[in-house]
């Protein structure tokens, strides 16, 4: 079963790990991985400052849905005017829905009630996926980085014991059925093949477990340095510290390889370092390196 | 060795995530030790090894640890833990066991404490007003949350008095329920009842009834709080603060690091230096064997990321570069040695106008 097939069912893949570890790209190649395999696929980002929109060789998003190619699109989407949307839908009332977002006790609960800007990228994403405005049949979600990204899969169910009924309730417990079945929903956890990178992972899966009651479906670690080759070359002069440095970060990839294998026995892929600027190209380098991985 | 443009009270050391601040905030820690100035590390999330080779656990969460290290003035580290520190400030500040019982087993606060959304800023803003005036230390070196949560971080003090201005706080100290617990509707006005009625179907009214009495059980730290804010608001932007901005190399982050300096720049902050690290070496021309490829191409896409940058930043903007190194430094030779290197590199100060 390799990588398409097994998010082949899913409406909800949730990409995430520490920051700088390429969740933006792999989202991206993930997303265009599925939508080749026939599925309509929304990438979602959640990061104010917007950057998929270079990966995807489109216009910003500025919060619309952007066409990238056949059967995909991307949105950047930020927490705060989801919940502003919410206030109109639940206040019919122009004026005084206006006048809610607009006050500071507004402002202050949206910036710190506890798991509310989560819920509310989970809300959106839900959306895409199903009832009237339903744009595609999976949304890929880059995660805000770890910590934070537990706290999004964590959310609903924290708003589901502080707030057990109402509507705001309703819609925590749905989602938080949502996110711990693995039928519907899947996390995805990048990573380097680094000590604090391989660390974090670590963390993130004892943390899923603890919080959210699952594993992830995938561990994929990103941006290995590759093998030196059986013979390597004697390096010419001027470049032995090139070769040393290489040799180096190579053996420090395979302990954390290790360290993290003896962690999580589950799925995972491995992804070499591609000398590729970070663009569409290596997007669709990652994407063919993809494909067939994952059994 | 002289700290050079580097040489204020307090370094503030920020950048994006996996760009190696925690290592380098350590190596100037230990550097500025051995160079005879007692020192204080703040960090909040080192790696397991830096944490051992620093000889410090889960005590530097409660209080400065001091390195075992041979030097002239001591060094001495601290973690930043928001529940621990939200806790201890509870502890501290309840009127009596009974009063700060109430808090920790208020659902509103067990949950607040436990989300990092925040809390961890406020935590670390409270942190920081009290070793800022310990004479223990004469140079503070504060590690921050990687780039988004550190905008947050320096910009926790202004949300903090902004929240505690905004009436919101008043708005929810006001006594809303009666002894039985039960809504005082008259104080809703005269839609008292639909309101509390739309307000118990919408939210439940045990929430607002337990974020009233968290509110209500934190008001003897509003003021206090209000206080050691608008301070720290002033430390950060002294002219004994200076801010350290760490970068990854390649072309790519270039975007990133100039928002960066940018943001500081426009809240006040002082920039002193942004430091591009772990940048790969560059192969002599020429010499691109089929083995090395890859080695090249690394090489060549952070010389022209480091070309770029120079290029962007104007005269008054110092930056140093780092290379790459084999392993990652964790042990306190290592780390003293990488901390030397950066003073070498230091760019003279810039003459400010």
């Amino acid at each position: 079963m390799d990588l398409a097939q097994r998010l082949r069912r899913q409406e909800l893949v949730v990409v995430t790990g520490k920051g700088g570890v390429g969740k933006t790209t792999v989202s991206l190649a993930l997303g265009s991985l599925l939508a080749a395999h026939g599925r309509r696929v929304v990438v979602l980002e959640t990061d104010p400052r917007e950057s998929l929109h270079q990966l995807a060789d489109t216009a910003p998003s500025g919060g619309e849905i952007v066409r990238a190619g056949p059967r995909l699109s991307i949105q950047n989407v930020q927490p705060r005017s989801v919940l502003e949307e919410l206030v109109h839908e639940r206040v019919r009332i122009a004026a005084l829905a206006r006048r809610i977002v607009a006050s500071p006790i507004f402002e202050n609960f949206a910036a710190g009630a506890p798991g509310l800007k989560e819920l509310a990228v989970l809300v959106h994403a839900r959306r895409l996926v199903h009832g009237k405005r339903r744009r595609g049949d999976v949304v890929v979600l880059d995660a805000p980085a770890t910590g934070h990204g537990v706290s999004l899969l964590a959310a609903p169910q924290l708003v589901t014991e502080v707030i057990g009924r109402g509507p705001v309730g309703e819609m925590a417990q749905e989602l938080a059925a949502l996110v711990a079945d693995p039928e519907r929903c899947a996390v995805v956890i990048v990573t380097l093949a680094e000590e604090m990178a391989v660390q974090e992972a670590i963390e993130l899966i004892a943390l899923l477990r603890q919080r959210v009651a699952r594993r992830p479906d995938l561990v994929l670690v990103n941006g290995l340095y590759p093998p030196l080759p059986d013979r390597p070359p004697a390096p010419p002069p001027g470049a032995g510290g090139a070769m040393e440095l290489w040799a180096a970060r190579r053996a420090a990839n395979e302990r954390e390889l290790e360290r993290l294998g003896a962690a999580w026995k589950g799925a995972r892929v491995e992804l070499p370092l591609v000398p590729i600027e970070r663009s569409p190209a290596l997007v669709a380098a990652l994407r063919s390196l993809l494909v067939g991985e994952g059994a | 060795m002289s700290f050079g443009l580097l040489d204020r009270r307090l370094l503030v050391v920020v950048g994006a995530g996996g760009v190696g601040k925690t290592t380098l905030a350590a190596a100037l820690g230990l550097a500025s030790a051995r160079g005879g100035t007692a020192t204080l590390v703040m960090t909040f999330d080192p790696s397991l090894r830096l944490k051992d080779a620093l000889g410090v656990g889960a005590e530097a969460q409660a209080h400065e640890t001091r390195v075992a290290v041979d030097a002239p003035a001591p060094l001495h580290v601290s973690l930043l833990d928001a529940r621990a520190t939200f806790d201890a400030l509870v502890r501290r500040y309840a009127p009596d066991d009974a009063a700060a019982t109430r808090i920790f087993e208020n659902r509103f606060y067990r949950h607040l404490a436990g989300t990092l959304a925040g809390v961890l800023e406020y935590m670390a803003v409270e942190r920081l007003f009290e070793v800022a005036r310990d004479p223990r230390f004469a140079r503070v070196i504060l590690d921050t949350p990687p780039t988004r949560q550190a905008l947050d971080f320096l910009e926790a003090p202004e949300r903090i008095t902004g929240f505690l201005d905004s009436g919101a706080l008043r708005f929810a100290r006001r006594e809303w329920f009666d002894a039985e617990g039960r809504l005082k509707v008259t104080r809703l006005g005269p839609l008292g009842r639909g309101l509390a009625a739309w307000l118990d179907r919408l939210v439940g009214l045990d929430l607002l009834r337990d974020m009233v009495e968290f509110f209500q059980a934190f008001g003897p730290l509003y003021d206090g709080f209000h206080e050691r804010a608008t301070e720290v608001r002033r430390l950060l932007r002294g002219r004994q603060t200076g801010f350290l901005l760490v970068a990854g190399p390649g072309e790519e982050r270039i975007p990133d690091t100039l928002f960066f300096a940018r943001r500081l720049r426009d809240a006040g902050h002082d920039l002193r230096l942004i430091v591009v690290n772990q940048t790969h070496p560059q192969l002599p021309a020429g010499v691109v064997t089929p083995g090395l490829s890859l080695m090249a191409w690394l090489g060549e896409r952070d010389r022209r990321g480091l070309d770029a940058l120079g290029r962007l930043l104007g005269p008054g903007d110092p930056s140093a570069s780092l290379p790459l190194l084999p392993e990652t430094p964790t042990g306190l030779p290592a780390l003293e040695a990488l901390g030397h290197l950066l003073l070498e590199r230091l760019p003279p100060a810039p003459r400010r106008k």
